[in-house]
């Protein structure tokens, strides 16, 4: 009685399993289709998105796994050859592979990331486009605390800091702003309700990312960082050694011809028109003729 | 990848249990949260609870609602609601989506309660004079009391569960180590987390149950 | 609603994910508490059972997360989320199986055996049958917990209508999240009925036009 059941809990399994994982996204193509990979951020998705089209409108078969979460979880796995392809941002992953990282110009950075990118993984074509980690009040704070640069907040006193859970263990939080600046602040977790909390006033500053079309949609002021406690961050594509060099060229152009304009309007039109990254990847990709 | 070492190590820093978002505070703010739901789920689900046991009325109503409810999708419903009453209000968004989660079976709990006290008692009570307000507290809280902790059991095991989440809306509560752990990969600060939770859990399900079965005794034995 | 509309592929494609999340489960968890149904002896079953609602009481994020840091499964792909949910339904279908299967009656088990059934035809002409009410209420609720504690797996990357609700709330779209809401909705009711279906499909006996004199 027992061999029978056995039986069917692994012929079970096995079906299951191959339900599952042909249903995980693999095409009808018999190779190893490339693995590409995403933050859990819409405009991280929409460029994974785009490097997906493109390689699929050349003909290689592509598996999404899109929403993964942070570097801390996805790096391994493109390490470990699991992921294939991922679109990042030079200057965070930077400090991820090197903390104590002095580059802060964009070039520098790019180099500096090649250089410390361990074996495995390569950066491709610089992107125009950053998309980085910013401070940003309301233009009325800082119209009444006089504020232009980070540091003008050492004055101000009881400031709440609002980000992402993880904000509060980076170099560049609250830690980094005690050392480079002086500045104190009281680190709130809002996680996606950051831009909310900061226009409602439950928070005094927050951590928006730059190419966030709301910076500009709700007037609120970025503090610029003249002691480079952000790196530049652009985005770059980085890439497994699994995939050939026909599909790194693919890829680098597609990265090399984003503009930082062309960045903050996918954005938008997420935001705004609501679209699905498939389709805002899809006409970007036509608009620029780079597939057919 | 996971070590105990390292796990009983970031559990005995007090650096991890002190401050804001330290084990500690993040106990008390989801305790907080559970209790106060779980009381305003109990204000308004036992009295209705008990008035359609009596009366009858409304039955179908409640057997629909419980047993639609376990399919709720709880993330679903904060993030809805925290979206719909605004950032600043997020903490009563939230105590209304877990009240939401726990209504359904401290409702059925207090409803089962009542319609398993047999009739004979239930008219006995009333051919004695008893006012409503007599019988319901003499006769219809006493005996249905086993079921309604049994309800408050199953309420409590899901709004703790929910209250995990709500970190993703701008909230404390034992959630924020899971969901920072992850984040940064750090299985020490994870799986503490997840342990607190776990421990929070069961005790409250483990006094909730032997409450449950203490109240049953008593009943039945005399 | 314009966005639905607008997504529809999208949201299908969700759709169709999040219901092999969750039937899979349910298929694994009802087989893997049958097994310890049939096979743990009396004496550790209040152990087992004391256990699994002690697994029960655990939130579902927390074993999403935490289960690849202890047994090494890999956050990418469904594998982590599957096996976690099927804990849970094999947690809940333990109880579900074991009052199902004890509660055919005695004598008719005896009246088989002796009309010389062997173990194997006497379960699945006999107890089997007879179980599939307890067994098919006791699915139609792990199913309802499954569908909805199968969208919490979105947030360790599984790409399920939990998506929905963690894309809408960073986009700060309301029509994505309710999507969402229906669209599990709508699953949560069709495995409902379907289960209902499959029950009455299963139990012919029960049905009215089946009676003979």
């Amino acid at each position: 009685m027992i061999k029978p059941i056995k039986k069917s809990i692994k012929s079970v399994i096995a079906l299951s399993a191959v339900a599952v994982l042909g249903l995980a996204g693999c095409a009808e193509s018999n190779s190893e289709p490339l693995v590409i990979g995403s933050q859990a951020y819409y405009s991280n998705e929409i460029v994974a998105e785009v490097y997906a089209q493109v390689l699929e409108d050349a003909g290689y078969s592509v598996d999404r796994q899109f929403a993964l979460g942070q570097r801390d979880v996805y790096v391994p796995a493109l390490l470990a050859g699991e992921i294939d392809i991922f679109p990042e941002y030079t200057g965070n992953l930077l400090q991820y592979f090197d903390p104590e990282a002095t580059a802060t110009a964009e070039e520098d950075v790019y180099q500096a990331l090649q250089g410390a990118l361990p074996a495995g993984l390569t950066a491709l074509a610089l992107s125009g486009a950053s998309d980085q980690d910013s401070y940003n009040v309301t233009s009325d704070f800082a119209m009444k605390n006089n504020l232009t640069s980070i540091g003008d907040l050492a004055g101000v006193s009881g400031i709440r800091l609002g980000g992402a859970p993880e904000l509060a263990e980076r170099p560049y939080g609250p830690t980094g702003l005690l050392s480079s600046y002086g500045v104190t602040v009281e680190f709130e977790a809002t996680g996606d309700t950051t831009v909310e909390s900061l226009v409602a006033g439950l928070i005094d500053m927050a951590n928006v990312y730059s190419a966030d079309p709301r910076i500009q949609q709700l007037g609120l002021v970025t503090l610029t960082d003249p002691q480079g406690l952000f790196l530049s961050s652009n985005l770059v594509p980085i890439a497994s050694d699994a995939v050939n060099q026909e599909a790194r060229d693919l890829i680098s152009a597609v990265s090399s011809a984003m503009t930082a304009a062309d960045l903050v309007a996918l954005n938008v039109r997420s935001v705004d028109e609501q679209l699905s990254s498939a389709v805002i990847a899809r006409d970007w990709l036509l608009s620029k003729g780079l597939i057919d | 990848m996971f070590s105990i070492g390292e796990l009983f190590d970031w559990l005995t820093d007090p650096e991890n249990w002190t401050g804001r978002y330290g084990l500690a505070n993040l106990f008390v703010e989801h305790l907080t949260l559970t209790l106060v739901s779980l009381a305003i789920a109990g204000l308004l689900a036992i009295p209705i609870g008990i008035a359609i046991g009596q009366s009858g009325r409304g039955e179908t109503l409640v057997i629909a609602i419980s047993s639609a409810s376990r399919a709720i999708p709880t993330m679903g419903l904060m993030f809805a609601l925290v979206m719909v009453m605004g950032v600043e209000f997020r903490q009563f968004a939230v105590v209304l989506a877990l009240v939401g989660i726990a209504i359904p079976p401290v409702l059925a709990g207090a409803y089962a309660g009542i319609k398993s006290i047999p009739i004979v008692i239930r008219e006995g009570a009333r051919a004695q004079g008893m006012t409503t307000w007599q019988q319901i507290r003499h006769v219809g809280f006493p005996l249905s009391a086993p079921s309604m902790v049994g309800g408050f059991k199953i309420a409590f095991l899901q709004v703790v569960s929910t209250v995990v989440l709500a970190p993703l809306v701008g909230l404390g509560g034992l959630g924020f180590g899971v969901i920072q752990g992850l984040a940064l990969r750090d299985f020490s600060q994870l799986t503490g987390s997840a342990l607190v939770i776990v421990l929070l859990s069961i005790t409250g399900e483990r006094l909730l149950a032997k409450a449950q079965s203490k109240l049953d005794r008593r009943l039945t034995h005399y | 609603m314009e966005w639905a509309a607008k997504n529809f592929d999208f949201v299908l494609e969700l759709s169709v994910t999040h219901l092999l999340i969750s039937l899979v489960p349910l298929v694994l968890g009802s087989v893997l508490a049958f097994a310890l149904v049939r096979l743990t002896p009396l004496k550790l079953a209040g152990t087992i059972g004391t256990t699994f609602s002690a697994i029960y009481a655990i939130p579902s994020l927390a074993v999403f997360v935490a289960l690849p840091a202890v047994i090494g499964t890999s956050y990418l792909g469904p594998t982590n989320v599957i096996i976690a949910l099927s804990i849970y339904v094999a947690a809940a279908m333990f109880f579900s199986t074991r009052d199902a299967f004890s509660q055919v009656p005695k004598p008719t088990v005896f009246i088989a055996r002796a009309q010389g059934l062997s173990p194997l035809q006497l379960f699945i002409h006999v107890e089997l049958p007879l179980a599939i009410p307890g067994l098919i209420a006791g699915l139609r609720v792990a199913a309802a917990s499954t569908v909805s504690m199968a969208s919490i797996g979105a947030i360790v990357g599984v790409r399920n209508l939990g998506y929905l609700f963690l894309d809408g709330f960073q986009r700060k779209i309301p029509e994505e999240i309710l999507t969402g809401l229906f669209a599990i909705f709508i699953i949560g009711i069709a495995l409902d009925l379907g289960l209902w279906a499959l029950g009455k499909v299963l139990t012919p006996w029960t049905r009215r036009s089946a009676q003979r004199v």
